[in-house]
Formats: structure tokens, sequence, C-alpha cells
């Protein structure tokens, strides 16, 4: 059976070892079409941001293989682009450096690379905020600049752990649309880690819930309805209906570990 | 086993430098085996030559320091509670603090003589910018919490500057103490260098114009573990005397 | 306005030196050290010590600063750089620097080299401390984020890793100039033939008191200037940094 798009076999991470070892994840089996946008979800602990690392590369798993177009996956690289929590932003560079920062180390021709920064600038709608470093601009317009630093680098997939967890809800409302938007526009692979089981359902394609520590998947839930950019999607009962059975299913883990 | 390999390093440098020096690869008459340096080193202690320039140099040192804590706490204290002092003194530390204390010592010879008091007053000069200046900045950043606390418990003005103002501020003035002793000790040596007599000092410089290389370099080694030994003993000292302070003031 | 109390600190030094309670043989009066300072400057004389002084501090801290910060970084990353390098920076650090100016002398003559080299000793452990801790201390999703787009390990060091330690390395720098003039005037003083410290020394020694005060004053003041330029031009360079002064 040929390989998905981005493959995750019998993967494990265990932090230590011996008496001391934690295990973090066990036995993950993952496939990922392109140009789905998949989010996971589930309860504080259960390793989704350590799954991200390991597709990242940051991170080595203790067992299992992970394959990105059918080529197994060994360190970081543009081809898997990320986007962190906060503090990403590299903090001497302005906005366009730091959009610009990956063609630089592609060695991208000067005008080129000012025309893909310039793109990528008004795709984020940050124009007029070129030449700010990233401590003049607010949390919300931080994440814009990351996700625009990984877009301009054309990943084949992009990763991002849980970018909008440190914003206020209004600016994630507003964040969330406009990564809809760019997805809508591009239809581009992602994986994508949040603890919120709305966020998840407004944006993910398919939904992954992962179990408690150490974290399996444990559910997959596929939306059969589209979430349109603007959309009210509370009013729509498909969508509370999907959210309610999907935080069911986390919360029974999050029982789990409590009991 | 970490213990070898951190000192590893150490060992080569001075065993090359032994062999270097013994095969006449550079100037023995400038750099001695190490070996040779040591056995001189213990000869002094032996013979008795090393205790005075050491005792010399100590006492001014811890002299010179003694004054400029005993001067520069107060002064510092009061200039980061009292606006007056502040704006009478702030200028002139500031402006005062790149200026190399050491170009005065011509001055100061002038002033105090060959012997230990310029040496003393130099130090004393020299020590007391980082005291009054970490005092300063010590007492500035207090919470207010603290002395608003004890002001509706009545305590004076005067009286707030030591019972609470102080303590709290002695994280930042030990910080200036650490950084004091080792200017104390770097100053004597200079003073003793530079403007004769006695001391560790002028043993060295003493040592090189007679050409005895040996002693000088035993005396280089004494003035480096005296300035570690009260660095150190500063160090440890801040354990005992700080016990009590949990650092988020 | 700031300099108010140096200004009133000044007159009152003028005004006992008039109304002779400072007797003249102790210190001179401001007026007389202030026209030694003048003849100094017009005579050019003081220009040609400047600098002869500042080629050789000079030297001595650019050889420090440009070696001390790659060596910093280095040992930051590379372990056994660390563990090879740092007990002999140890060693170094309890010695006195200008107590080793005697050595480098009888070793490397009297001239400009043996002072540019004591000096470049006593800067290099101050950079190479901040650069240490300001290479070991970039935050790893800095690292990562760099990696995830593409930087090669080499690439690494100088594009984020050195930026982003610039600040600790500022802090070491700035140490530097101040380690840099102390030594310079302690190896003028012990032995030269030119520079501000051989002026005062040799000022001193004659008894030109307002002479040698005059340029004492001359070295407060570049000091103090050297350190405000440079902090003016931290400020600029570095304006993506919260800087808190």
């Amino acid at each position: 059976m040929p390989d998905a798009y981005l493959e995750l076999r019998a993967v494990a991470m265990q932090y230590g070892s011996g008496a001391q070892a934690v295990a973090a994840l066990q036995a993950i089996d993952l496939a990922i079409e392109e140009r789905e946008f998949v989010t996971i979800v589930g309860p504080s602990g259960c390793g989704k941001s350590t799954l991200l690392y390991l597709v990242g590369g940051f991170l080595r798993p203790t067992a299992g293989t992970l394959g990105l177009r059918g080529r197994p996956i060994t360190g970081p690289g543009p081809d898997r682009g990320i986007v962190f929590q906060r503090y990403s932003l590299f903090p001497w560079l302005t906005v366009r450096g730091n959009i610009g920062y990956g063609l630089d180390e592609k060695a991208v021709p000067r005008r080129e690379r000012d025309r893909i920064v310039d793109e990528h600038v008004r795709l984020v709608h940050l124009e007029g905020f070129e030449e700010r470093y990233p401590r003049e601009l607010s949390g919300g317009m931080q994440q814009r600049v990351a996700l625009a630093q990984t877009l301009a680098c054309q990943p084949d997939i992009l990763l991002m752990d849980e970018p909008f967890g440190a914003l206020d809800a209004q600016t994630r409302r507003i964040l969330q649309d406009e990564v809809r938007r760019i997805w809508q526009r591009d239809r581009r692979t992602v994986l994508f880690v949040t603890h919120d089981v709305e966020e998840a359902v407004a944006l993910g394609t398919r939904i992954v819930v992962m179990s408690a520590r150490p974290g399996r998947v444990k559910q997959i839930f596929t939306r059969g309805f589209d979430v349109a950019v603007g959309d009210e999607f509370e009013a729509n009962p498909a969508f509370t209906d999907l959210k309610l059975r999907i935080w069911r299913s986390v919360k029974e883990e999050v029982d789990a570990v409590r009991a | 086993m970490p213990l070898l390999i951190r000192i590893a390093p150490v060992a080569l440098v001075l065993a090359a430098w032994e062999l270097v020096s013994r095969a006449a690869l550079v100037n023995p008459h400038v750099f001695p085996p190490v070996s040779e340096i040591a056995l001189r080193w213990v000869a002094l202690f032996v013979d008795g030559r090393i205790y005075l320039p050491l005792w010399e140099t100590v006492w001014r040192a811890l002299a010179g320091f003694a004054v400029a804590v005993a001067i520069g706490v107060p002064l510092g204290l009061l200039m980061g509670r009292v606006r007056a002092a502040e704006w009478f003194f702030e200028p002139l530390f500031s402006f005062g603090f790149p200026l190399p204390k050491i170009a005065l010592i011509p001055l100061y010879v002038h002033w105090f003589g060959l012997f230990s008091l310029s040496k003393v007053m130099l130090i004393s000069t020299d020590c007391l910018f980082p005291m009054v200046l970490f005092t300063y900045h010590g007492a500035r950043g207090l919470s207010p919490v603290y002395l608003w606390s004890a002001q509706s418990r009545g305590t004076g003005r005067v009286r707030m500057l030591w019972r609470v103002v102080l303590p709290l501020s002695a994280a930042s003035i030990y910080d200036g103490i650490q950084v004091a002793i080792v200017v104390a000790v770097l100053v004597a040596v200079v003073s003793e260098m530079v403007s004769g007599s006695t001391g560790l000092g002028q043993l060295m410089i003493r040592s090189y114009r007679f050409g005895d290389v040996r002693t000088a370099f035993a005396a280089l080694v004494t003035i480096s573990l005296v300035g570690y030994a009260l660095y150190s003993a500063v160090q440890w000292l801040r354990g005992r005397l700080l016990f009590w302070h949990t650092g988020d003031v | 306005m700031r300099l108010l109390p140096l200004f009133i600190i000044v007159a009152a030094w003028q005004a006992a030196s008039s109304a002779g309670w400072l007797p003249k043989a102790l210190l001179p009066s401001f007026w007389e050290v202030a026209s030694a300072l003048g003849a100094l400057v017009s005579s050019g004389e003081i220009f040609r010590h400047t600098a002869s002084s500042f080629a050789r501090a000079g030297a001595g801290f650019a050889i420090a600063v440009i070696g001390g910060i790659a060596l910093g970084i280095v040992m930051a990353r590379v372990k056994a750089v660390q563990r090879a390098v740092e007990p002999v920076l140890l060693l170094i650090y309890p010695v006195p620097k200008p107590a080793l100016i005697p050595l480098f002398m009888i070793w490397l003559g009297i001239g400009d080299v043996s002072k540019v080299t004591v000096i470049a000793l006593a800067c290099l452990l101050p950079v190479v401390v901040a650069s240490f801790n300001g290479a070991r201390s970039v935050d790893d999703v800095l690292l990562w984020s760099a990696r995830a787009r593409g930087t090669s390990e080499h690439r690494l060091l100088w594009r984020v890793v050195l930026p982003a330690a610039l600040p600790q390395i500022a802090a070491g720098v700035r140490t530097a100039i101040a380690i840099a003039i102390i030594v310079l005037v302690s190896s003028e003083f012990i032995s030269a033939e030119t520079g501000l410290g051989y002026l005062i020394f040799s000022y001193g020694g004659v008894g030109a008191d307002d002479a040698m005060l005059a340029v004492v004053i001359w070295l407060g003041a570049l000091g103090y200037l050297l350190d405000r330029l440079y902090l003016a031009g931290l400020r600029r360079a570095m304006s993506w940094h919260a800087f808190a002064h």
C-alpha cells in the first residue's frame, strides 16, 4: 500500500530510561493525505506537541518511523514549516527580515526574495509594518509574522503548535479566519495542535483525539461539512453536535487522568 | 573522575610550560620551569621572606576596603532614599566611574607619602565607587510595600535606613562587596608596583629588576592566591550573612 | 541640570584656592589646572599622547573583543572546547592583569607590543564570559525555528546565536572598555615614553601638579565620553532590543 503524504508508523516517544522512563507517546499510527487540514486535540500532557515536534524533526522517536512524501524524517528542514506558540521571531530582524529569513538561507536572489516577502506581508495583512521589530508588535501581529515566515519557505506541510494559545479570544477568532482563508487559497497540508476543541472543529477537516499520557490516537473524527471564512459556526447545529461529541471524547481522557 | 577531567587542561598547560622551559624553547630567564617556581615559592615561606610583603598587601587591601564599605554603604543608602543626596552625589559617582582611579597615584603619593597611607587611601577611593553605586541601586529599587509597612509601625526616617532599607538592600550591597574586594587587591598590588616601599607588588617588581625571575613569579602566584582567597572568603560569607535572603526583593 | 553638582564642586574648589584655604602646594587651583590643560591642548601635545595611548588600548581591546566573542560562542556550543578552555581561563582569572605587565615587558620588550598584549589578555576574560553566557542562554525556540527554515548548523552560530547573544555580549564589552583604560594607564606608569599615563606619571614626578591634574581630568573626560558613545551606539545598533537603562 503506497505511503500517505505524511505517514507515522508505530511511533513511540519515551523520555529518560530505566525506572525513571516517562512514556510520552505510545504506538502512534497516523496517515495524513495531501491538502488535509488535520487538527489534534487531547488533554494536557497527552503528547500532542511532542508528536508535532517529532514530525518537525526536532525530536527523534524512540520507536517507529515517520515519513513525508515517502522519505523518512531525520531532522528539521524547510519542508516542514513550524509555527510556535510564542517567542519564535528573531528579535533583531524586522518584519521583512523575519519573513525573508528562510529565503536568505536558500540564497534566493534579491529581487525574487523581496517579491515573495511583499507577497506574504500582504497575505497576512501587515502592510505598513514591514520595518517594525517584533517587540513593537502585538501578540496577534507577531503570530501573523510567524505564519508568513513559515509560508514563505513553501513547506510541504505546515505544523502549528497551539499558535493562538497565548492570544485573547477575539484575536484568536480573527487569526483562525486568517488561517482558514490562507488555507483555502493554497490548500497546503496542515497539522494543527490545540487544546481548544472548538478551534479544532472550526479549522480541521479531520480531528484527531489523543488519549491521556502515554498518548495514542484514540479517535479520529471527520468533519463532514465546510466552515467558510466569517461563518457563524456556533449557529450551525452540525457544528455544535460534532463539537460536543469530540468534547466528550476528550473529557473521558481528562477524567481518566483525574480518577 | 570529573575533577580529573576539569584539571586536565590546566595540568597539560603546566606540563607543557615545564618542558618548553627546560628545553629552552623559550628563554628560561623569562619563563623559568614551573617546578623551580614552585620550589622558590615554598622557599619564600620557609625562609620567611614572604611574610612581611604578604601581610602588607593584605592589610592595605582590607583596610582600604573597610573604609570604602564604611563610607560607601551609608552614603549609598542616603542617596537611595533622600532625593537631595541623590541629586548631589549621583553625577559625581557617575562621572567619576570611568576615570581609572589608578591615574591618581602620583597625586596621592604627593598628598600621603610613599608608604602605606597613600595606598590605603587609593584603595578606599577605588572601592568606594562600586560600594556606593551598588548600594544606591539596591536602595533605590526597593518595593514600597516594606517601607510602607515599617512606616505604619512608626519607624522614623533615620531608623528606617538602618532597620529596613539596609537589610533589604543587602543582596545588592553584597554584590558591591564582591566587586570591591577584587578591586582592593588589584589596586593594592598596582600601587605597590608603581610607588615603592613594601608589599607583594613591590617584591615582584624588585625581583624582576634584580633578575630574580623565580621570586617574581612566586610573588605573582601569591598575589593571585590572595585575591582568590579573599574573594572566596567573601563569597562564602555571603551564604552565612544573607541566609534569610529569598531573592525576590 | 544634572551637571550642577559638579559645577558647585568646581566653584567650591576655586573659591577655596583663591581664599587661601587650599595651599597651592597641596592642590593647584581649578584655574591653574584649566590653564595647564589649555596649554597642552593648544600646543597639540596632549593629542599626540592621547593618540598613542588609544592606539595601544584600541588594539588590545579589538583583539580581545573579536577573539573573545568567537571563543565564548564556540565554548558555549561545543562542549569539548568548553572543557578544554574553561579551566585555563579560571586559572588566569585571579591573576590581576596589571601584575603581568613586568613579565610581558621582559618577554616582549618595553615597547607597545607588550602593552597591547596585556590589555588584550585583561579584556579577554569579561568578553569571553559574557559571550559564553549569552550564547548559552539562547532560547531553544529560536534555534528550532531557524533549523526549520533551513539553517545549517554552521550558519546557526552566525545567523542566530550571535545576534541573540548580543545584549549580553555588549555588556561584557562595556566592562572591557573600562578594563582597557585601567590596564593601559598602569602599563604606562610602569614604563613608557609616550601616552597619557606617561604624562601623568612624569608631571607628577617633577611636581607639575597642575599639568598632571589637567591630564587626569582629560583622561577622565575621555573615559566618560567613550562609555557614553558606546551606549549610544549600542542603543542605535540594537534598537530591536528593549533596553532598560
